[in-house]
């Protein structure tokens, strides 16, 4: 808005060549006027970032009287850092051909721990795959902050995928005409309207890994599992458990959003479009969508940059079996104490969901009206 | 009108202010940061009552923390940090001292020294700092064998001394158990979920089979061994036999739920699931006895050092009085009090003969001997990096049981990760 109308016009320019003395009276009684907002701008916002950032090139430790060192980029160099290797296969002497494990007839390599430099930093494993019948592995100085990022942002790709095409369909329903609308869209709201930490809870009890648990339970009289399954303990499993919890508690939010974007639509174009002829579908890609994109993408926008943030369901529900970027951060502050460790996972952080957010505003147009 | 109204008001609440100030400046205010555990806070503000009794001029208030011992840390490192004098008296946990010790008054300077033989010595030692007495103790803890009576006699058995005699009798008991119609009893639960809880179990299972105890006192990295790796492999093979599969994700209530209700025939856990399996709700009241934990390789069980400790702020404004309601606290009278009411172990221990406090806690004077031997996790050593050292064991462990990663693999893998950590040699056991 504001840069828009200062090309158009551009006039300030004009006023201040031809010196006007009320014009520039105006503008400096203006700066003053803004500058109360200004300082509590950087009070509150810059001040705290600023100080995250210095803290993040030092090793300060959270609540001790000893010494900080200025450490430059070590945190993140520590955070961030990743090797890729070739593992040797393991020759038998006798044959000179590759060792086959025997149990399970797959050719055996070197063990990545000794393969991995271990100066100045250790790398740890992270991974291993095959290409062109080499075998590689993948090594990080910070094995649980690399998984964390990864984690995140794969519980908040498909967890704000599955909302928003849920979140659409139940919007669709309730912008439909039917008795109880009202009473619908109120409980339609329960799951969001739970504090996290207590309704993560509740599920923490209903997937007890034993028939204690509701889940088990359930799962056994329907023939699923021995009524024993461990759903946050064991990780193939964990991470899907938890994007299903997310996806209960936040449906309703991504549903009301897109509901609120629905109405906006006016009813006349509808009727246009069915005197035309268009069928339902028809209408619902040339009308609903487009009228829709909007409010989808700001509803998007808000999920996303959220769900990378996610901290409560994955401290409550896994703790220290798989982190998320901020339960980490939340770990190397309170658990560790390494607090300019801490200050530059924040950093990294803050970049990630930066990037998240550029990358949107471009991608959907968010900023052009 | 209405202005008067809240002129008066105002005048009122400016006097009241002022009123309870004056009254405050007569008397110095102790406040002490304790549990809330059950009946903890109950027994503290009696504790409180009768020190302000017997000191007219000193008034001791009681502030509430959480009760998961992570999120009671992260309060305390925000008064720590901020060098607040708000609080005097901090009740800390057994692994803290080192970590904590710069906050804390040494409090051999406050007259300790005529009670430090009282107690426990390992938690004694525990609690000094370079020589420095950070805290003294105010209750102790200890991983127990819980047992069922009742299914012993029933199968013949005897109370298991060794991992191999509570196997045999953890499967016979559990295929009995199922098949006389119970589908859902297990032989043995315990915690196994990747948290503090599962460091205290792997190290009561790894020193019984003398693989030391992760890092030596004398600060060498002693896990990398056989005795610990066999010991691991033994406990993984646990999981999903003579164990529930989701012990893997157990703490001290889950492994209780399913003890409580009669469906395991022995449980690790703390002392405080006694009076609980005892109480009126309970489905095996009175069915069932605490024991030593059982021995591997070393021939002695081993049971993990627990409890808590009471601290003086360093910026405390009135360090003598906070030391001296510390050191009332920890008395003998006081602790015998809080054996009797709320089964909270004494750290003294002339309390485990008196009496009265056997009557309210029979196992007391039997168990007397694993109270007293108990292992020491290896925080003091290892402070301020305890947490860390912890995190990296118990998930070097977990990733065992939950079969990610073999017991050879994940210890080496945890052996470099401490020499990272620490800077400490590698020794023997």
């Amino acid at each position: 808005m504001f840069s828009k109308l200062k090309i158009k016009g551009g006039r300030p320019k004009q006023t201040n060549s031809n010196t006007s003395e009320l014009a520039r009276r105006e503008q400096r009684l203006a700066y003053t006027l803004l500058l109360p907002t200004f300082i509590i701008l950087a009070l509150i916002a810059f001040y705290p970032l600023g100080q995250v950032f210095y803290t993040s090139f030092t090793d300060k430790t959270f609540a001790s009287g000893e010494k900080t060192h200025f450490i430059g980029f070590d945190n993140y160099k520590r955070l961030l850092s990743i090797t890729i290797k070739e593992l040797p296969p393991i020759i038998d002497e006798k044959t000179g051909k590759q060792k086959i494990d025997p149990r399970t007839g797959e050719k055996l390599y070197e063990r990545a721990i000794r393969v991995l430099p271990r100066k100045p930093i250790r790398y740890r494993e992270l991974t291993q795959f095959s290409l062109f019948g080499k075998r590689y592995v993948i090594g990080a100085t910070d094995r649980d902050f690399i998984q964390a990022i990864w984690n995140t942002i794969s519980f908040t790709v498909i967890s704000v995928l599955a909302e928003t095409i849920l979140g659409l369909g139940i919007a669709l329903v309730m912008n439909s005409n039917f008795k109880g609308r009202g009473i619908m869209r109120a409980t339609m709201l329960v799951p969001w309207a739970v504090i996290t930490v207590v309704s993560a809870r509740i599920w923490e009890f209903m997937l007890a890994p034993s028939r204690i648990g509701f889940f088990n339970m359930i799962f056994e009289k329907l023939g699923i599992g021995d009524g024993n399954m461990v759903f946050l303990s064991n990780k193939s499993i964990a991470l899907p458990t938890l994007i299903i919890v997310d996806v209960w508690k936040t449906t309703p939010f991504m549903a009301l959003l897109i509901l609120a974007g629905l109405q906006l639509i006016p009813k006349s174009i509808y009727e246009a479009a069915k005197v035309d002829g268009a069928s339902p579908i028809r209408q619902f890609f040339s009308i609903t969508l487009p009228l829709l994109k909007p409010s989808l993408a700001v509803a998007l926008v808000f999920r996303t940059l959220d769900a990378l943030r996610v901290f409560d369901i994955f401290q409550v529900l896994l703790a220290q079996k798989t982190y998320s970027m901020a339960s980490y951060n939340y770990y190397q502050l309170i658990g560790n104490r390494a607090m300019g460790l801490a200050s530059a996972i924040g950093v990294i952080i803050f970049i990630i969901i930066f990037g998240f957010a550029v990358l949107y505003m471009k991608l959907l147009g968010v900023d052009t009206e | 009108m209405k202005r008067g109204l809240v002129l008066l008001l105002v005048l009122a609440l400016a006097f009241g202010v002022m009123g309870t100030a004056l009254a405050e400046n007569e008397k110095v205010v102790i406040t002490i940061a304790t549990g809330a555990v059950g009946q903890e806070y109950q027994l503290s503000v009696e504790a409180a009552q009768r020190y302000m009794e017997l000191h007219p001029d000193v008034e001791v208030k009681v502030l509430v923390t959480p009760d998961l011992a992570t999120d009671r840390l992260g309060l305390y490192l925000q008064f720590f940090e901020a060098k607040s004098s708000e609080v005097d008296v901090y009740q800390i946990d057994v692994i803290w001292p080192g970590d904590l010790a710069e906050h804390f008054v040494d409090l051999y300077e406050y007259g300790a020294k005529e009670v430090v033989d009282q107690h426990f010595p390992a938690l004694i030692e525990n609690n000094t700092v370079d020589g420095r007495l950070v805290a003294i103790p105010w209750f102790t803890d200890a991983g127990l064998l819980y047992y069922r009576k009742d299914l012993l006699e029933k199968y013949g058995l005897d109370v298991p001394k060794t991992w191999d005699e509570l196997e045999k009798a953890a499967r016979i008991i559990q295929e009995g158990e199922r098949k006389a119609g119970n589908p859902d009893f297990w032989g043995f639960v315990w915690q196994g979920n990747a948290y503090e809880g599962l460091t205290c179990d792997a190290l009561e299972w790894i020193a019984s089979n003398g693989g030391g105890s992760i890092i030596s006192p004398d600060k060498k990295i002693t896990i990398n061994n056989p005795n610990a790796i066999e010991m691991l492999e033994r406990a993984a093979s646990w999981v999903g036999t003579i164990s529930p599969p989701g012990v893997i994700g157990m703490s001290e209530e889950d492994a209780r739920a399913i003890w409580q209700a009669g469906n395991a025939a022995f449980m690790r856990n703390w002392p405080y699931a006694y009076s609980l399996g005892n109480a009126e709700d309970s489905a095996i009241k009175g069915l069932f006895d605490v024991a030593p934990l059982p021995a591997g390789k070393s021939g002695k069980g081993a049971a993990t050092l627990g409890g808590w400790q009471l601290a003086v702020s360093k910026y405390s404004k009135h360090p003598e009085i906070a030391a001296d309601v510390a050191l009332f606290l920890a008395s003998y009278e006081e602790q015998k009090i809080r054996a009797i009411k709320g089964s909270l172990n004494p750290t003294i221990k002339d309390l485990y003969k008196d009496p009265e406090v056997l009557k309210a806690n029979p196992f007391f004077g039997r168990l007397y001997d694993v109270f007293i031997n108990a292992v020491a996790r290896p925080s003091t050593a290892t402070a301020p990096k305890y947490n860390e050292v912890s995190t990296l064991f118990f998930r070097a462990v977990h990733s065992v049981l939950t079969g990610e990663k073999d017991a050879q693999t994940a210890i080496e893998e945890l052996e470099l990760d401490l020499q990272d950590l620490t800077g400490f040699e590698i020794g023997q056991p």
